[in-house]
């Protein structure tokens, strides 16, 4: 699959909400977006394209912004598919993708605890790899290593 | 009858590592589950934030302990192409060599760790005893017994040592025999076999819907392997068949991972043939130099002189012994990598525990567990 198929089969149903496909290397593109359609692009994504797997949510923080990518793949076409959102800085936040792939589950809980992107109607939005409590997000830019930090952590009832 | 939730971990026999398996039981029967995971978050892809790109090699080998080399590998791809470097062709073979010995390292650590669950003494003496032999391959080229920091952007760290293909073969020899052992030992066994058929189940369909990748998909028959669909290194240039297993259960994917062994072997062997009669250099001769010298990183004052650093993002995947593992490393013109994300194939795997724990009992819980093959290093990172 090519970058301007996969534009060409996803325009019809995201309309301006896409923003471009570009070619990206040892994929079947990188497709960006603007959040709003997150939705529907991943319906569209699985159901019309085909790729049934999602395999990990990574978010890189910009400083201005943030990114949220989105990694899929088809075993029909044997291809990833990038797909990727530009979040504002100030109020990061996407649709869950967990009704259209139940795999984004963990990997939104790290991107939200770990980036601070806040994926709406997630099922169980809760911290994966960091305590209860804990209020840094170390894959910030702003989050330096080296200098101390002060911590506390409450205890969990189990 | 009342509900209640227990805790299996963070010490626990069944974690392998340490997490907390929260499970909530009905008398014997499992009804609800919840990981808890970040024990051993050690903030890896932070780290490597602050770190020259060779120097992320020597973390990657901590990420998974028991797969060092594989995530090493995957590391490399991806600032390869981030770069723009590419490795030459005999460090392309020896890479290949190098994950296929770590995957049977793997799988047999795997194997002496699940088959001690499922409650049997002696196979897990004769798994630690014969992948001792691997490690001492290891040894003998990289130095390093579990963790190699063998790979480098650009190529590998050094050839191999003279006879060392020989004493592969020897090697080779040895597991091939011991592995119609393992199986007499586990499949032969009634225990085995009543604790492990049947058990934890997970369908294709579920499989696919939750990311799992591995040996859990294709127990489920899923013929999906990432060395066969997106070839890496040398993979398209070695024969191999991608092992499957139809029942979905704990003893496909013991049947998967006794497979991927042989045919690891099989592998090795091509390779080996192959480097017998390619001698070359193993790491790309026009290397940049603030990439620091194939042997040594180059001191801290080195970095300061290059100027124009190259920008691009990197997206590598890689079939680790445990499944897909895929690393995102975005280069901003510096010499860290600006953000470097890794795809745990565990972390997925283990996701998706709902779907293969609920109905079984509690006593099914080492043995389902044990098959999943946790590495806790890759999924806290």
């Amino acid at each position: 699959m090519e970058p301007n198929e996969v534009e060409a089969r996803l325009r019809p149903v995201l309309g301006d909400r896409l923003l471009s496909v570009d070619p990206f290397v040892g994929t079947a593109g990188k497709v960006r977006f603007r959040p709003e359609g997150a939705l529907d692009l991943f319906r569209a994504v699985r159901d019309q394209l085909g790729f049934l797997h999602l395999s990990m949510v990574a978010g890189v923080d910009w400083v201005d912004r943030r990114e949220v990518v989105y990694v899929a793949w088809s075993d029909t076409v044997r291809q990833y598919l990038m797909l990727s959102a530009d979040l504002p800085a100030d109020a990061a936040h996407i649709e869950s993708a967990v009704p259209v792939w139940p795999a984004a589950n963990w990997h939104e809980r790290e991107a939200f605890e770990l980036l601070a992107i806040q994926f709406d109607h997630h099922p169980d939005l809760r911290h994966l790899l960091t305590p209860e409590g804990y209020e840094f997000h170390p894959l910030l830019r702003s989050f330096k290593l080296h200098e101390p930090e002060e911590l506390e952590v409450k205890t969990r009832n189990v | 009858m009342s509900e209640m939730w227990i805790n299996m971990g963070p010490q626990h026999p069944m974690t392998h590592g340490l997490w907390n398996l929260r499970v909530k039981i009905d008398g014997e029967l499992i009804v609800d589950v919840d990981p808890e995971m970040g024990y051993l978050h050690r903030g890896i892809e932070k780290i490597s934030e602050d770190r020259h790109y060779n120097e992320v090699i020597t973390l990657m080998d901590r990420t998974c302990y028991v797969a060092g080399m594989a995530w090493e590998h995957l590391y490399v791809i991806a600032s390869e192409q981030a770069l723009g470097v590419e490795a030459p062709e005999r460090a392309q073979y020896i890479r290949v060599m190098a994950d296929e010995f770590q995957r049977i390292a793997s799988h047999i650590m795997w194997y002496a760790a699940f088959v001690q669950d499922v409650g049997l003494m002696s196979p897990f003496l004769y798994g630690m005893r014969d992948r001792d032999l691997v490690l001492d391959l290891f040894q003998s080229f990289t130095g390093g017994r579990l963790t190699y920091e063998y790979n480098r952007v650009g190529g590998v760290r050094n050839d191999m040592p003279p006879g060392f293909t020989d004493r592969a073969r020897k090697v080779l020899d040895w597991l091939m025999d011991r592995f119609v052992e393992y199986d007499h030992l586990c499949l032969g066994s009634d225990i085995f076999r009543r604790r492990c058929d049947q058990l934890g189940v997970l369908t294709a369909h579920d499989a696919i819907a939750y990311g799992v990748t591995g040996p859990m998909l294709r127990g489920a028959g899923v013929k999906r392997d990432l060395r066969k669909d997106r070839p890496y290194a040398a993979y398209d240039r070695v024969e191999f068949d991608i092992a499957t297993a139809s029942a979905a259960d704990v003893t496909s994917r013991y049947l998967v991972r006794m497979e991927e062994m042989r045919q690891s072997v099989r592998i090795i062997r091509q390779t080996l043939d192959w480097l017998d009669h390619h001698p070359g250099p193993v790491i790309a001769d026009r290397l940049p130099k603030w990439l620091g010298a194939p042997y040594a990183p180059v001191g801290r004052e080195g970095y300061l002189l290059r100027r124009n650093y190259p920008k691009g993002v990197g997206f590598s995947s890689v079939e680790e012994p445990h499944g897909e593992a895929q690393a995102y490393v975005v280069n901003e013109g510096s010499e860290h990598p600006y953000r470097v994300k890794f795809r745990s194939p565990v972390f997925a795997n283990l996701a998706a525990c709902k779907k293969y724990m609920i109905g079984y009992r509690v006593a099914d819980i080492p043995p389902i567990m044990g098959s999943v093959d946790i590495c806790v290093g890759e999924v806290d990172r």
